[in-house]
């Protein structure tokens, strides 16, 4: 299945796209989504643990399902992000 | 109560005005500002990118945080994107309560919480060329509203 992923900052500029569509397996899981992404893009690869992914505007784990139709967005790290 | 990404001027008394009230005796501000140097290096102007839908929908979580932290409601909190300037306000915040200390309080935790889990993005331009500024990776689990049994007011 084919999904729609919104890129932002530093991702935006890798892909130069503001949103990307990504093949995935049926009952793919965020993880399934980072493994497609470092396909397409290897460039990823190299940073993925700084790269959070949201799924419907939420923060996601990499069990948790993607779906078409679902809103997917790639974050890098935020300016302000450590405590 | 005000949660807003904006791509126009942040107006403090705007913000202030909004929840001002008569049963209140403290309120408090913190306003964000582009400063004209980072990691010592001279810095022209910001550009500040954001995913606004749920920059905004995360502002929102860290009111309703707040008012179960510290039972302040009277809150308003709005975030600059696009080019800005030395000295443009990036990100206001004003938060009332009946005493001080909650006021205080829910300031802090605001400007801490929005720096950690907002989708907003720095690009510095300065004297030694343009970078994103990163922090950390956001951690999905701490992204979340913490559990109830971990609150310290």
């Amino acid at each position: 299945m084919i999904v729609r992923v919104k890129c932002f900052a530093w991702a935006r500029e890798v892909t130069g796209e503001e949103e990307i569509d990504l093949e995935v397996p049926e009952g793919a899981t965020v993880a399934d989504l980072r493994e497609s992404l470092a396909e397409r893009f290897p460039v990823f690869s190299g940073r993925m643990e700084s790269i959070a992914v949201s799924v419907n505007q939420e923060f996601a784990g990499e069990g948790t399902p993607v779906e078409v139709g679902d809103e997917l967005g790639l974050i890098p790290p935020i300016s302000g992000g450590c405590a | 109560m005000i949660c807003r990404i904006t791509d126009s001027a942040i107006d403090m008394e705007e913000l202030t005005d909004s929840i001002d009230s008569p049963e209140l005796g403290g309120l408090c501000t913190f306003v964000g500002k582009v400063r004209n140097h980072s990691a010592g290096q001279g810095v022209t102007h910001l550009e500040y990118h954001a995913y606004p839908e749920m920059a905004e929908k995360k502002m929102r979580q860290v009111a309703e945080e707040i008012e179960e932290r510290f039972g302040v409601t009277h809150l308003a909190m709005a975030h600059r994107v696009g080019t800005l300037a030395i000295g443009d306000i990036a990100v206001g915040i004003a938060a009332a309560s009946a005493h001080r200390d909650a006021a205080f309080k829910a300031c802090r935790y605001a400007i801490d919480r929005i720096k950690q889990i907002l989708p907003i993005w720095k690009k510095e331009f300065g004297e030694d060329g343009v970078a994103w500024v990163e922090g950390c990776a956001v951690d999905a689990e701490t992204a979340e509203p913490p559990k109830a049994q971990n609150f310290r007011v």
